[in-house]
């Protein structure tokens, strides 16, 4: 084999190794979840940003993992996704409508509402088309009572908050079939869940935090902790904050 | 070439040029050797790594300036002779000779295995002192530790009073992602941040409720496995205030590059202070806890009537629901 031969074969093979790699490092990647740029809709120091769990996702190939999902605050939809933009240095108005049924936290530490303003989450709970008045919550015991479904923490920020579940067995074993929750229900209207909002103030300068729950609720895996729990899009995401 | 014939052990005749290249390098490599070493020792070695926060610490840092002292000659020899012979050994232009053949000697293989046997005897009993010296040198020794701080009792762990013999007591629990530390001398609160006082020896009882993470707080020198199941035990003193570091040294899942946190060594009356407002400020978190123990077991919680009812008699996790489909 002559010597332009020899080195085209050379490079040939190391760039199919390379290719390789690549395909095989993107495929375990797979696609990143869409960006909710909350941050051109922020007023006067604060922005309002609402978040969904849903008990499965039958919008992605996954039907059987546990997700939150962002309203778009473009269409107003439910997108699939965990990663949102915030600006800096505003107060983020928080709603998370917890459609999940209830599981005892691994910790009860994780309990406690901490980080945000007055340490305390308003809950309330929705059910048969009545909507209870909202409750200042600051701790749950979730092994006394079905009273949280997952968390949103954002441990590098001391944020973390108890979503609070449907409260009672009937409730829990009617929960929203198809996702996202929001006009997919049965024919009483809306499945039942809990409404929780509280706030937080973003730090002064950009950064990327990350967010995650802290109930191992990825059935199935190993104690929990595999699948959902540990894949973006799912129980766990990004807050961007923009300078 | 000229050849000196009076070498010893009945070996080839030596080349009088390369017994002169011996000397040069001896020579070169003890002076080099004796300015590095101090250098090492004395200039470098004051701020290796860890630094000098802990006795661990500073234990480890001792360590390491005397392992650095003396590889210092072996690196200076190895570079200096690959030097050398780089330098004037090579094959010059038009010489076709051969090399002197080479032949066993008895002295200089007599002397390496003595010197390397005592490098090694030296830095096995050495290293086995400097294990035992300071109580285990800051690693997990496992449940049942056996060197412990000298003077230290553990005759409460539901009180502790600064300046006694009761080592202070501080659980260290992971789980994916972050570390919370729960001080049962002070009414079993848990919180996610991390103090001790400063002067005052301290037991880390490590664990972990869910995969196996790795405590290291690398400033204070302290490095423990937390393992579920397990309480494994890890012990320092500090010597100055000041902030220290703590992170996750066991690959632990997506978001283990993440699970850090800063601690704090505080002087004794501001660690005092701190551990009563915080033991107040968690308070209603506090009661929830399952009673203080060196380990915790999710499956067995005290399942409320509405859990009952769901069927939900553990913590989340699922723990290899066997009819899952996607069990690994």
């Amino acid at each position: 084999m002559s010597l332009p031969a020899r080195v085209a074969t050379l490079v040939v093979a190391f760039l199919a190794v390379v290719a390789g790699v690549l395909w095989v490092v993107f495929d375990i990647i797979g696609p990143q979840p869409t960006l909710e740029n909350y941050a051109p809709y922020a007023k006067n120091g604060a922005v309002d940003i609402t978040l969904m769990t849903a008990p499965q996702t039958t919008v992605s190939n996954k039907p059987d993992w546990v997700s939150y999902f962002i309203k778009n605050p473009a269409t107003g939809q439910f997108d699939h996704t965990t990663y949102f933009a915030v600006p800096a240095n505003t107060k983020v108005n928080v709603t998370i409508l917890g459609y999940d049924g209830c599981t005892p936290l691994r910790n009860p530490v994780w309990g406690r509402v901490t980080g945000v303003v007055g340490d305390v989450e308003n809950v309330s709970y929705f059910n048969k088309g009545q909507t209870s008045s909202p409750q200042a919550v600051s701790t749950f015991d979730s092994w006394a009572n079905c009273s949280v479904q997952h968390t949103f923490a954002i441990p590098n920020l001391g944020i973390n908050v108890p979503v609070a579940s449907p409260p009672t067995v009937e409730e829990n074993n009617n929960l929203c079939t198809t996702s996202p929750c929001v006009g997919n229900d049965d024919d009483s209207g809306t499945a039942p869940h809990s409404v929780v909002t509280f706030s937080f103030t973003t730090p002064k300068t950009a950064g990327t935090f990350r967010w995650q729950c802290f109930i191992p609720c990825g059935g199935g895996y190993l104690d929990g902790n595999g699948g959902p729990m540990g894949t973006p899009g799912y129980m766990m995401g990004q807050m961007e904050v923009e300078a | 070439m000229a050849v000196d014939t009076s070498s010893a052990g009945g070996a080839a005749p030596v080349p009088v040029r390369d017994r002169r290249d011996a000397l040069w390098l001896a020579g070169i490599w003890v002076v080099l050797s004796i300015v590095c070493c101090f250098l090492v020792a004395l200039v470098w070695g004051p701020h290796m790594p860890p630094g000098a926060q802990s006795t661990s610490a500073a234990s480890q840092q001792f360590d390491i300036r005397v392992l650095g002292t003396i590889a210092t000659p072996v690196i200076l020899g190895v570079f200096l002779y690959f030097g050398w012979a780089v330098t004037f050994w090579r094959k010059r232009p038009g010489d076709e000779t051969d090399a002197v053949p080479i032949h066993g000697n008895v002295r200089v293989q007599s002397t390496w295995i003595v010197v390397t046997s005592v490098i090694v005897l030296f830095l096995a009993a050495f290293g086995t002192y400097e294990l035992i010296q300071p109580a285990g040198a800051g690693g997990g020794e496992g449940p049942q530790p056996i060197w412990k701080p000298p003077g230290t009792t553990t005759s409460s762990i539901t009180s502790w009073t600064p300046g006694t013999s009761n080592i202070l007591q501080i659980q260290v629990i992971g789980q994916q992602w972050a570390w919370t530390y729960r001080y049962p001398q002070f009414g079993g609160f848990e919180t996610t941040q991390l103090a001790i006082p400063v002067g005052e020896p301290v037991q880390f009882n490590v664990t972990s409720l869910d995969v196996i993470h790795s405590f290291w707080a690398y400033t204070l020198g302290v490095k423990a496995d937390a393992n579920p199941g397990v309480n494994n035990v890890a012990y320092t003193t500090a010597y100055h205030t000041g902030d220290f570091q703590v992170r996750c040294d066991e690959l632990c899942g997506i978001w283990h590059g993440a699970m850090y946190d800063t601690g704090e060594v505080l002087s004794v009356p501001n660690f005092m202070a701190w551990t009563k407002a915080t033991a107040i400020k968690m308070a209603s978190v506090t009661k929830l806890l399952p009673p203080y123990a060196l380990t915790y077991d999710p499956t067995t919680i005290p399942a409320g009537p509405i859990n009952q009812a769901l069927g939900l008699t553990s913590a989340g996790g699922g723990y290899y629901n066997p009819a899952d489909p996607e069990q690994p």
